[in-house]
């Protein structure tokens, strides 16, 4: 299969998917539910594909494609899929001779403003692809609880996965903008009608959030179109490779660095969410029907690091560098204060959507730790950082996926979420108590699970950035194992039931079993052997964190030289 | 002295063999726990199945320790020899290339030059003040000087990686393995106890193999006792995880890694304290377990953090990364005699005016950074990573301030007690702070002493008035931690380790004892209630005795035999902590109370250890209904007593002249047994010559102080000629005060507990009066515009817009009466309207 297709396949099998089921009678549920579900896992299976094409040992953007000039010819030159190539000081050779290649899939789309459906994952994107698509599975699997309009709510889920994995493979601006707002719109129905007792106040809240993001997020969009014109032969572009070049030769002047990266940071930070921008998400989780809120966590609050990965560092280095440590600030902050408002909440989803504000903290901080390390001036500790950060979003993406499906499986059966009238489940659901032990020590950080690698690394990387941030960064192990601990002794240890629907209370049937035991079992494989995900994206972010020093260091160069371009 | 020297192939393929086995004894269990919580009951729940997988993993993985213990004993001569020199030193230059060719392929056995250095004799301290601005100060006479014989020079540590878990540039984190005599005594030592840990536990636990367990500390909420099926399996499985992370985290070649393993025996603890998941005080204690420990971490944290930033590994030994020779945090920090490599220029960008300089290798060769300069870490950041996995060190083994969790921890079935609150878990922290000696500065290891000397007072006094037989001995095992500390804080490396095997063995067989002793009784803890039980429990009230004895550290002076005292285990450490403590104080004056307090104790400790014994075992029964059910319990739980009661009394034989101490010794950290003097601090620790010339003074100190314990304690409960009630009434508000436990949980209850719980409300409150406050009036307020707007859309455009409408319609209303529908009229007014138009057009565009 060919990039272009398997690419333009991952996303758009959905939407497919999503068509076909129109065509299903309304209430056929299960044969809904299990198509659903086959396209989700066929999607899987291709993001598979897609990590077999993928090159570990080519940190730039791929598929590559291998330019071939015909002579005389004035059309686009011809593109054939490079398969086998090496690497020599960033160039791509090929028996030892140099070839001009193109990366990432580029085909004109809208001429009038030079807008192309541009393609492309490197080490990056490659994780959140393979998490996107997994979670969709797992997250469809979790469907079944769904009773009401299913079809709807399957077109739904099925164009929300389509606007997912497009962010993450989108490489031109406006493209991502596309599919960034393609995914808003059905998760507002998904929310607002299959949601709980305020699921309109949560749908609306959570509608105007994003939007509020995505208008910020287009203005600098339309900054960096219109800024471009003077430095890419004279036409505009929202080619973000493209524009990043751009950037990293310190072409951007600063005060459009620093103004368009706020812009694009504030964009991005509500979706990560960040403090103070994050009061969406306890809404938005506790009305969310239990599938949705995996999505939400698991997903959709990644896209906000991987913005800031993909976008605002590299089309603003010295505006991110310039605003570096408000975002350590604003991390740890969150890190902190997500931990002590999910240590004093009594409604278990709350509580759950609480930690992922403090989770998610660690993503900013190990994102933003941009120093050169002592002694040695390599961007050694932020390349960990990035690391860290990188995999706390996997981790976080696994291990608060779960923690909503166990508090959506205890929810189904008692139809209450009050922490204060839970106690002894360990003993009416045993196998329930013991993964959702398992998956709440990988939220708690514990090592041999994902949640530990990610928090430990972003910690680690942080003193050589600040001491002061560090030991902040540092005190959020006390806090969260506070409120885990507590809440498992509240939920699931203690002499009895206490609260309401006691005779409601099954062992899990296999359905919700193989989800929560999936999910477990990649905690652990992540936490015991993260070699996995780091092989995947080291390589992109040493790539990045050297061409972000390199744009920061030209576009400070750019001043003193008294406007001159650098390099 | 070639008969005394290893070649480098002979050295690795004894490395890989240590590798192998120490492997298997590590990952064993791991499996053992994998099939027991999975497998779980075999069908039923009167399985003793799991039992014996998990008592075969681990015997297994002692046997195999023991043989790696043997084997390296007879290859190097119980380490006497050491790498050839020659060879040695092109072992630093092209060995790694050798090293390379062997294991082409593998992980490379590299080896270790901490240990190798050659122990210089130094006739003065001055070597400790050498205070310098740059490498290369350090000349060949430090070389070629013959080894201290007392000891001998060591053989170097075995080291190398399993995988990385992630590299980033030159900083690499991964699993590492890092084999010395004290990782092989400590292996051997681990799988014993917990091997006879195991076999007593299928013994005391044999009541949950039922269907319907009832437990009669949990209650429903209508009063009843909980039943529950019984969990016997679940037992064993977490046993057999908990020996998987101690011995990994003994076995651990980096810093990282032993925090890894750190938090996870922290969990294996958590969930058998809470094993009895039903009771409320269980979960309660699991989770104050867990989180004081977390606490601690946080310092351990910040002490990785530090050592990351400045120093770039976390490995002990030297390794290679990225092809190039990396030293390792030992090699880094101490130069070859152990002192620290100082720099006092003020440097200009930092502001620091005291650097450490970091070490290339032993010949002193320096490190440096990017700038050509050498490169360093502040001397107070080295102080700080110090403190900060010292941190760690207090919480885990339970010091001063972070004690209170301990004697909670209780609540877990005793031999959960007996192996990890305080064999092994607790004695981590001392076992750490051991391992990363070399690291720390003479400011901390004050520190540590400090902190030793207070736990093992306050520990000390609460014993006293403890009545809860666990709990006794739960204090006492906060107080000998103390000692552990103290010693290592004062130099006494060996003594600290020492103390710590002897202790565990002793200390693990009275809390099995005291186990039998709750099984006897039916489950009763509490002392008051026993008494006269040795009549009906003889061998544990002997096995007891022994343990008793060794913990006092009674000896019978001046007979030996064989030219050995009599003296049991807790005799010859004790003996060897006070005596460092003495040898300390004579050094450093200031610090009398480290000789002092601890001497004290030590006949406090008698005096409540012999207090235990007769209010438990001697006199009279107290209960006469409990002690007619009172029965001894069957021989899978009296045989482990019987095994670990010879270790205890035989485990230190010989003293400072046995096997124990010398196998210790032998991974003492370079430069501890000339003495290490504080280039800052001034302190100094004491050489083993001057530990030596007080030691039997000491000896006659410490048997004195415990003799008198011991004989108070009988007046008092063995023979009763005082009653104890009398001396409690006297002294009623200070026996209060010791019985709140100094009233420290209610102290940080009011310090640490309200107040988190009061800053999250807040949090919740910001959210939701602050943000949605402002969201939701920003919200109204756009309303209330949109309202206004519509007002004005509907009053002032649209009347507009009406208007015009209907103006329009009042003006076509009013051209109604010209509409006759008569031909001729329309053509008039057609005639007339062109008409008019074009003399407009005439009359505007004349031209």
């Amino acid at each position: 299969m060919g990039p272009i297709l398997l690419l333009t396949l991952i996303i758009f099998l959905p939407t497919i998917g999503a068509i076909a089921l129109l065509a299903v009678p309304k209430d056929n549920d299960e044969y809904l539910r299990i198509g659903a579900l086959g396209v989700t896992v066929v999607t899987f299976v291709l993001t598979l594909f897609l990590l077999g094409d993928f090159n570990t040992d080519d940190p730039a953007i791929q598929p590559v494609f291998e330019v071939i000039q015909v002579d005389g010819a004035t059309e686009p030159p011809d593109l054939k899929l490079l398969a086998n190539y090496d690497l020599s000081e960033g160039k791509v050779m090929r028996d030892g001779q140099e070839v001009q290649v193109q990366r990432g899939i580029t085909i004109p789309w809208i001429r009038t403003w030079n807008i192309e459906y541009k393609l492309g994952y490197d080490g990056i994107s490659v994780p959140l692809l393979l998490l996107t698509s997994f979670i969709s599975v797992l997250a469809m699997m979790a469907s079944w609880s769904i009773k009401k309009m299913v079809r709807g709510y399957l077109i739904l889920f099925l164009l929300l996965e389509t606007g997912m994995l497009g962010v993450f493979l989108a490489l031109d601006f406006f493209l991502f903008y596309v599919f960034w707002e393609v995914m808003l719109l059905p998760m507002y129905f998904l929310i607002g009608i299959w949601g709980g007792p305020r699921k309109e106040y949560a749908a609306i809240k959570f509608f105007l959030y994003t939007l509020l993001g995505s208008v910020l997020m287009l203005i600098a969009m339309l900054m960096f179109y219109f800024g471009s014109a003077a430095h890419s032969d004279q036409t505009s572009t929202f080619d973000l490779l493209e524009l990043a070049v751009i950037a990293q030769n310190g072409l951007f002047d600063q005060q459009m660095q620093m103004i368009a990266f706020v812009l694009l940071f504030i964009g991005f930070a509500i979706k990560v969410p960040t403090f103070p921008f994050h009061t969406w998400l306890p809404d938005a989780h506790v009305e969310a029907p239990t599938p949705i809120s995996m999505i939400l966590a698991g997903v959709l609050l990644k896209m906000g690091g991987y913005g800031i990965l993909r976008i605002a560092f590299p089309l603003c280095p010295f505006g991110a560098h310039w605003a570096a440590y408000t975002l350590v600030v604003i991390g740890a902050f969150s890190i902190i204060y997500g931990a002590f408002a999910a240590m004093a909440q009594t409604d278990f989803k709350r509580l759950v959507a609480y930690s992922s504000v403090s989770h998610m903290g660690y993503v900013i901080v190990g994102m933003a730790v941009w120093k050169l390390s002592v002694d040695t001036n390599a961007l050694h500790h932020w390349q960990l950082g990035i690391n860290g950060a990188m995999f706390q979003m996997i981790a976080h993406g696994v291990s608060s996926a779960g923690m909503f499906f166990i508090v959506g499986v205890i929810y189904d059966r008692v139809h209450h979420r009050d922490l204060n009238q839970f106690g002894g489940l360990s003993k009416l659901m045993p196998w329930y108590s013991g993964l959702a032990a398992g998956i709440f020590f990988a939220g708690l950080g514990l090592p041999g699970m994902c949640g530990f690698i990610g928090e430990i690394f972003v910690t680690l990387s942080a003193w050589n950035y600040s001491p002061l941030l560090a030991i902040i960064v540092a005190a959020g192990v006390i806090l969260t194992a506070g409120y885990i601990l507590w809440t498992i002794q509240r939920v699931f240890l203690g002499p009895e039931y206490r609260g309401p629907h006691a005779e409601e209370i099954t062992p899990m049937n296999g359905r919700e079993f193989t989800v929560a035991a999936v999910l477990l079992a990649f905690a652990i494989i992540l936490g015991v052997y993260p070699p996995i995900m780091f092989d995947l994206m080291g390589g992109s972010i040493e790539l990045l964190t050297e061409t972000l020093q390199q744009g920061l260091e030209n576009a400070t160069d750019a001043t003193s030289t008294a406007g001159l371009p650098g390099n | 002295m070639s008969s005394e020297t290893l070649t480098i192939e002979e050295f690795q393929e004894i490395g890989k063999a240590l590798r192998f086995l120490l492997m298997v004894a590590w990952l064993l269990p791991l499996a053992g726990f994998a099939v027991e919580i999975f497998a779980g009951y075999w069908g039923h729940r009167r399985s003793k199945m799991a039992s014996f997988l998990a008592v075969g993993c681990i015997f297994i993985g002692f046997a195999c320790s023991l043989g790696a213990l043997i084997h390296w004993g007879t290859l190097t001569r119980w380490g006497h020899k050491t790498v050839a020199e020659s060879q040695h030193h092109e072992g630093k230059s092209e060995g790694e290339g050798q090293t390379g060719i062997l294991d082409a392929g593998k992980l490379p056995v590299e080896f270790v030059a901490l240990a190798d250095k050659p122990t210089a004799h130094k006739d003065a301290d001055n070597d400790d003040h050498h205070t310098t601005s740059g490498g290369g100060h350090k000349d060949a006479h430090h070389e070629g000087e013959h080894h201290d014989d007392h000891h001998g020079p060591g053989t170097p540590a075995f080291s190398g990686g399993f995988y990385l878990l992630g590299s980033f540039g030159d900083i690499e984190i991964g699993l590492d393995y890092y084999i010395d005599s004290l990782t092989l005594i400590m292996f051997t030592m681990v799988t014993l106890i917990a091997t006879c840990i195991h076999i007593f536990a299928i013994g005391y636990m044999s009541d949950e193999l039922v269907e319907d367990y009832v437990d009669h500390h949990a209650h429903t909420s209508d009063g009843k006792h909980v039943h529950r099926p019984g969990r016997f399996y679940r037992f064993f499985a977490f046993m057999s995880l908990f020996c998987f992370s101690m011995l990994g985290l003994v076995l651990a070649g980096n810093i990282f890694q032993v925090f890894v393993f750190w938090e996870l025996v922290g969990i294996c603890s958590y969930l058998l304290i809470g094993f009895y998941t039903e009771r409320k005080s269980a979960s309660t204690a699991a989770n104050k377990a867990f989180i004081m420990n977390r606490v601690g971490d946080f310092g351990f944290l910040i002490g990785l953090m530090v050592i990351v930033t400045y120093l770039g590994t976390f490995r002990f030994a030297d390794h290679e990364v990225n092809g190039a020779a990396q030293p390792g945090l030992f090699t880094m920090i101490r130069g070859a005699d152990g002192h620290i490599d100082l720099d006092q220029t003020v440097d200009v960008e930092t502001g620091n005016d005291v650097n450490v300089v970091l070490l290339k290798g032993v010949d002193g060769e320096t490190l440096t950074n990017a700038n050509g300069k050498n490169r360093t870490i502040p001397y107070w950041l080295l102080i700080v990573a110090g403190l900060g996995v010292f941190g760690g060190c207090v919480g885990k083994s339970a010091q001063f301030p972070l004690q209170t969790w301990l004697p909670d921890a209780m609540e877990g079935p005793t031999p959960v007690s007996a192996l990890v609150h305080s064999a092994t878990m607790v004695a981590a922290g001392v076992y750490l702070a051991g391992r990363f000696f070399p690291m720390f500065t003479t400011e901390v290891l004050l520190t540590i002493a400090y902190i030793g000397c207070i736990t093992l007072f306050v520990a000390a006094t609460i014993a006293v008035v403890a009545t809860d037989i666990k709990r006794v001995l739960a204090y006492s095992t906060i107080s000998q931690l103390g000692y552990m500390m103290l010693a290592i804080g004062i130099g006494g490396w060996g003594a600290g380790l020492f103390h710590l095997v002897t202790h565990a063995f002793f200390k693990s067989l009275m809390f099995l004892a005291s186990g039998s002793v709750i099984i006897g009784c039916h489950h009763e803890q509490e002392m008051p209630r026993m008494g006269g039980l040795w009549r009906k429990m003889p061998i544990t009230a002997f096995t007891m005795l022994v343990g008793v004895i060794a913990i006092s550290g009674l000896a019978i002076p001046g007979i030996s035999i064989f030219g050995e005292k009599i003296a049991f285990s807790g005799y010859h450490s004790k003996d060897e902590i006070v005596a460092t403590a003495l040898a300390f104080m004579q050094m450093n004056e200031q610090h009398f109370l480290l000789f002092l307090v601890p001497l004290i104790t030590a006949g406090i400790t008698a005096f409540y250890m012999f207090r235990l014994w007769f209010y438990t075992f001697a006199g009279e029964p107290r209960d006469a209904e409990l002690h007619s059910h009172v029965h001894e319990t069957p021989w899978v739980m009296t045989t482990p007593l019987i095994i670990l009661a010879v270790f205890a009394a035989g485990c230190a034989i010989g003293g400072t002249h046995g096997p124990l101490w010398l196998g210790l010794l032998n991974s003492e950290p370079i430069g501890l047994a000339t003495g290490l003097t504080g280039q800052l601090s001034g302190i100094a620790t004491p050489s083993h010559d001057a530990v030596h010339a007080v030691h039997s003074t000491a000896g006659m100190y410490a048997l004195i102080v415990a003799a008198t314990g011991a004989f108070v304690a009988y007046l008092l409960y063995g023979a009763g000629v005082i009653d104890p009630g009398d001396i409690k009434q006297q002294f009623v508000s200070l026996h209060t005060f010791l019985v709140e436990k100094w009233r420290f949980d209610e102290l940080y209850d009011a310090m640490f507990v309200r107040p988190v719980h009061i800053v999250a409300s807040w949090c919740v409150g910001v959210d939701r009066y602050v943000f949605d406050g402002l969201i939701h009036r920003t919200a109204r307020t756009t309303i209330d515009v949109s309202r206004w707007d519509r007002k004005f859309d509907e009053g002032i455009i649209d009347g507009l817009v009406n208007l015009v409408g209907n103006a329009v319609f009042s003006a076509g209303r009013s051209l109604r009466v010209v509409q006759t529908g008569s031909l001729r009229q329309y053509i008039m007014f057609i005639a007339v309207g062109v008409l008019v138009l074009f003399v407009l057009l005439f009359a505007v565009f004349p031209s």
